[in-house]
């Protein structure tokens, strides 16, 4: 497939997989923040820095403002100087649909775009005022909807595959930045093992949805270090790191596959480092070697996967060499190969 | 009057057609044209409330859909739905058998034209065109003189708009065979058509339009380099042949049909910058490495399509796109250089091409057409402005025209000075009184004018769409059926010969 075409289904899923999450998180954050136990005039703080919006927030709606609903949630779900609202994110998600539109399934365009046409709304305005919970419930359901769609009407081949990249591992880079807010917010490792903080325990399980799973797999109280592990590296948890980071892999194996490379990728090499790293290391001493290293360690190499996939996949910068018995002409069209790197950069923007 | 404001009246009771033109249903007030009185009768029956319900479930569907187009001049950068008018324009089964076999010897002739002009230049020579008027064609590009593509083939698709005479004769008013659009919009409104009226369709013989895309797609693929001289094609899942459509990309004005072609073609849809050149071959950007492409459906102009043959300063396009196409590695549909057949000063000439390329009669007949290269025409048009249309030669989209009778004086002294200083650059016709059709505005039938764009594929053979896209001038009094200047569609629907 195109190159072009693969990245914008990469980032498809990555949007819609970041507007879910953010929906996830301010739904979340509201109802934790309505118990006691809480520290009430920094409530929307950890969801603003999780999702990187830390200085923006500060400048535009104000260092003193976190402890407002209004404001947070007005921020994390219209705002459109803000690029990882819900409005930011499903406005790009709904462009480079648009530019896949050839890609994709019609049912799913039609989903998205009929979301779309929702949210910039009258209807969803009211239901964004009178009853929020059910608001963000719909959004959520919509990219549930949309997942879903996708996997029922799409080929299973390589552009989905993409997609499913894209989502995974916005998915692990979204769990390890929790991890790593909640962790900090607790005061760094020697509180780690705290068993009287079990509700900010909870709450993290909240906000990655993982309280459900967390009980099934273990039938006991939250600690730290149970948690931690938990979503660092459960096998079949959908939202750990270790489960996105096995799927992306297999996801490249099967794009590897497709697109015969002869040799593994930068890509494949770097996630599978990580992945035999994640499951050898024991718990104990990834937090005795400090959690928030380990945390750094997993978002860093999500970033240098996807640097490896640009190179790899997604806007490689050299074909590969001509054949042989084109050689001798190949002096003659030098020139005419140096310019469109240059004429790629300049449109891909656009 | 119901509280919706629509009385629950037969859908066509208070309609009256526009005196002094041919309306496409009624002969007079309250007397349907023999052939239309069926189809008159199924409408009629959904009543005014009924058929206003589904003319907004028509437009629901359009806005989810995303069919839409995008508008450059748009604050919000916009995307828009292309406006839809629920009552289909119809043409019996007989009127279309002429149409068709009108269409195909129009686009033979305009291919034999450019075959001819590219290489011996018959026609000239014999001075059944001025050859100054040809060779100093904007559109012509004297540097591919002795290139012919793959089986001779110019134009894989045109787009003939047609319109109709206040006598009811279909009139060829332009051709179009550089990159005509709105296929799409056919598509797109049949499906609609077919949602919101399914009982109208039901007694009906309407003929289908879903064959567009296989048909077009398999005539790229049997233009292929060297397709011709290897007989049947294989088919595509397995073909070695590799065709996508070119794009200029999202912010396009017809960006959803490129992506919509592409689609339904089952071919990729790529931007220039996916495309590069080695050793005169075209090769595609893909994540297993660069692919070979053998056919160009490409919806970017000519002066945008390869820097280096056409403008160096410019980083659109794909360099050495020429030089592989000149060297006969890849077909471009349409071909390059088309631009001297649908020059507006060319136009004219066309039934004399017909004449002298294929020995037969025009069997369409064409508007009427001021040569202001000529002396005495310009001096007609000069005195006759207030009368007349003036159309830029290569301009379209209903950009750079005149519309003399409801122009300004300022509009007026502009193009006289125009006029003037261009003569080549122009051409003038009489305004034609466009057939008219009911249409749905707001909340009562009311005629309006059309015109009709057919659309003709030639690969092997010729084949025209039955129907076409119906553009339909939606304010009152309009001639100007453009999108970008306010215009509708409408669904076109070709009867079946009738089954007895």
């Amino acid at each position: 497939m195109i190159s072009r075409v693969a990245d914008s289904c990469f980032w498809l899923f990555r949007y819609i997989e970041r507007a879910e999450s953010c929906a996830r998180l301010a739904a979340t954050n509201h109802l934790i923040m309505l118990d006691a136990e809480h520290d009430r005039t920094e409530r929307w703080k950890p969801v603003i820095v999780v999702l990187g919006e830390q200085a923006r927030f500060e400048e535009l709606i104000g260092k003193d403002r976190y402890h407002d609903d209004d404001d947070a949630e007005e921020y994390l779900t219209w705002n459109q100087e803000n690029p990882v609202s819900i409005r930011s994110s499903l406005y790009w998600a709904r462009e480079n649909a648009r530019q896949l539109r050839e890609v994709i399934s019609r049912e799913m365009w039609e989903t998205l775009n009929t979301a779309w046409q929702w949210l910039t709304s009258k209807a969803a305005q009211r239901e964004y005022r009178s009853d929020r919970s059910q608001f963000y419930r719909r959004i959520r359901s919509l990219c549930a909807e949309f997942g879903g769609i996708s996997d029922s009407t799409m080929l299973h081949e390589e552009p989905l595959d993409f997609m499913l990249l894209g989502m995974v591992l916005e998915r692990a880079n979204q769990t390890a930045r929790l991890m790593d807010v909640k962790h900090h917010r607790l005061g760094g490792r020697e509180t780690l093992e705290t068993p009287w903080q079990s509700a900010q325990w909870v709450s993290q399980l909240k906000l990655c949805a993982a309280e459900e799973s967390f009980l099934k797999r273990h039938r006991a109280a939250p600690t730290g270090r149970r948690v931690a592990e938990f979503l660092l590296r459960d096998p079949s948890f959908p939202r750990s790191v270790l489960h996105c980071f096995e799927r992306a892999e297999q996801l490249l194996r099967r794009i590897e596959a497709a697109t015969a490379r002869v040799a593994a990728t930068d890509s494949l090499q770097c996630l599978q480092a990580m992945i035999a790293h994640l499951r050898q290391a024991k718990i104990t001493d990834v937090l005795h070697a400090g959690l928030h290293e380990e945390l750094t360690r997993v978002i860093e190499t999500g970033a240098l996967v996807c640097d490896h996939l640009q190179r790899d996949f997604l806007n490689p910068v050299d074909a590969p060499e001509p054949e042989p018995e084109a050689l001798s002409q190949l002096q003659r069209q030098t020139q005419t190969q140096s310019a469109s790197p240059s004429s790629e950069q300049s449109q891909s923007q656009g | 009057m119901t509280i919706s404001g629509v009385p629950k009246l037969p859908l066509f009771a208070d309609y009256r057609p526009l005196p002094g033109t041919y309306d496409e249903f009624f002969e007079a007030p309250g007397q349907p044209r023999s052939n239309m009185t069926q189809v008159l009768r199924a409408l009629d029956k959904l009543g005014q409330r009924e058929f206003q319900k589904r003319q907004e479930l028509a437009n629901s569907a359009f806005l989810n859909a995303g069919v839409t187009f995008s508008v450059y001049n748009d604050e919000r950068g916009g995307e828009r739905v292309f406006p839809f008018d629920l009552i289909p324009r119809v043409i019996s089964a007989e009127e279309w058998d002429q149409v068709e076999r009108g269409l195909a010897q129009r686009v033979m002739a305009l291919n034999l034209f450019l075959r001819d002009v590219y290489g011996p230049q018959k026609i000239l020579a014999e001075d059944i065109l001025p050859q100054r008027l040809v060779l100093g064609s904007s559109g012509y590009l004297e540097r591919l003189r002795g290139v012919t593509p793959p089986g001779g083939v110019y134009i894989h698709v045109a787009g003939i708009d047609l319109i109709r005479s206040p006598s009811g004769e279909f009139l060829v008013l332009e051709d179009n065979v550089r990159t005509p659009s709105g296929v799409s919009y056919v598509l797109e409104n049949r499906g609609v058509m077919k949602r919101a009226l399914p009982s109208v369709f039901k007694k009906l013989n309407v003929r289908s339009v879903d064959d567009y895309p296989s048909v077009l797609r398999d005539t790229l693929l049997e233009s292929a380099p060297g397709g011709s001289a290897k007989g049947s094609i294989p088919p595509p899942h397995d073909s070695p042949v590799r065709a996508v459509v070119l794009t200029p990309g999202p912010f396009n004005s017809a960006y959803f049909e490129h992506s919509f072609l592409a689609g339904r073609m089952g071919c990729e849809l790529a931007y220039a910058s996916d495309l590069f050149v080695r050793d005169r071959k075209v090769y595609l950007k893909t994540t297993a490495g660069p692919q070979q492409i053998h056919v160009i459906y490409r919806r970017i102009d000519d002066a945008f399509l390869d820097p280096e043959f056409f403008r160096p300063d410019s980083l659109l396009g794909v360099a050495g796109l020429v030089s592989a196409y000149a060297a006969g590695n890849v077909t471009l549909a349409n071909a390059l250089g088309n631009g001297v057949a649908d020059d507006k000063a060319v136009y004219p000439y066309v039934p004399d091409m017909i004449r002298f390329y294929l020995s037969e009669e025009p069997i369409i007949g064409q508007v009427q057409t001021y040569n202001l290269s000529r002396k005495q025409d310009l001096e007609y048009a000069l005195g006759h402005l207030n009368e007349l249309v003036v159309k830029a030669v290569d301009g379209s989209g209903g950009y750079g025209m005149l519309m003399g009778p409801t122009a300004s004086e300022s509009e007026i002294a502009e193009f006289r000075a125009k006029l003037e200083a261009n003569p080549r650059g122009y051409i003038a016709q009489p305004r034609v009184e466009l057939s008219a059709a009911p249409t749905w505005c707001d909340t009562e039938l009311a005629p309006r004018r059309l015109d009709l764009r057919p659309f003709v594929l030639t690969g092997k053979k010729t084949w025209v769409l039955p129907g076409g896209l119906s553009r339909v001038a939606l304010e009152e009094n309009s001639y100007v059926v453009n999108s970008s200047q306010g215009g509708g569609s409408k669904d076109t629907w070709v009867l079946g010969a009738s089954r007895t």
